[in-house]
């Protein structure tokens, strides 16, 4: 240790060895912040994004798509509440088996961005061109690429996990 | 934190470098928020030595805690405030200023 003005600083190794500590805390601590999300809770986020652009779709419909429009609005409220309430359990039991705060910073900037912005553009926007060609293939599309993201999401967190720990 | 600070030497903490203090404050940075029982796990540091250091981090106004029942039993939960995240950010430049460049 060495002193200036009074305050005790440590030497440049006593310093490195110290961040040197940290890193190695914050590197466990982030293994635990990217710990994955329960298989039932992944399957079920999985068949939300998938049922996401076909009810949508059926809900913008004009005209009406294999059921009315309010069927489709039923169907909307009913799907989402169900995944809100499944997100909640997931997210409380997650905290307990885990001890730390859920994060969404986990993953790099650069993936969760652009994920942030394309997958809602994807959901929304494939029933809109649905609406306007008629073409339902558009919205079978969306699910499987919103299906594919979502999977590859949780992957990414497991890769992350292992990787950290 | 003093915004002003110019020179990270300015943002070294003693109350932040005791080792056990500064691996607190890097897993509350890290985790957001964790549970005591956590941490002390991750530090490997038993209760009462967490506890005198956490006590000293809140009493400097750099942790703050909070209680929830869990499995009918209640835990404590602690994270780093404003003032701790400040203090501690700035106690890493300040060790990376005299590591050098």
């Amino acid at each position: 240790m060495e002193t200036n003005g009074g305050v005790v600083r440590p030497t440049p190794e006593q310093a490195r060895a110290a961040l040197a500590d940290t890193e190695q805390v914050r590197a466990s601590a982030a293994a635990l912040s990217a710990t994955p999300w329960p298989r039932w809770f992944v399957t079920a986020h999985a068949l939300y994004i998938a049922a996401f652009p076909p009810v949508y779709g059926g809900m913008v419909a004009s005209p009406e798509w294999l059921l009315p429009n309010l069927a489709w609005g039923v169907l909307m409220a009913v799907m989402t509440a169900a995944f809100f309430v499944l997100f909640g359990v997931a997210a409380a039991n997650w905290r307990k088996a885990t001890g730390v705060a859920l994060r969404l910073d986990v993953l790099p900037k650069r993936a969760v961005v652009p994920l942030m912005i394309g997958l809602p553009a994807l959901l929304v926007g494939s029933p809109l061109v649905f609406r306007l060609t008629g073409e339902p293939l558009w919205l079978f599309a969306a699910s499987v690429v919103g299906v594919a993201v979502s999977i590859g999401f949780h992957l990414a967190f497991v890769r992350l996990h292992r990787k950290a720990s | 934190m003093n915004n002003a600070v110019t020179d990270p030497m300015d943002g070294f903490d003693t109350t932040i470098h005791a080792p056990n203090r500064l691996r607190i404050c890097a897993l509350l940075d890290t985790a957001g928020e964790a549970e005591f029982a956590v941490v002390q796990r991750q530090l490997d540091v038993s209760a009462s030595v967490l506890s005198k250091h956490v006590t000293v981090l809140m009493e400097a106004g750099y942790v703050e805690q909070r209680k929830a029942v869990r499995d009918t039993r209640q835990r404590v939960w602690l994270r780093l405030t404003r003032q701790g995240r400040d203090a501690y950010q700035a106690h890493l430049a300040a060790l990376r200023a005299i590591v050098g460049p």
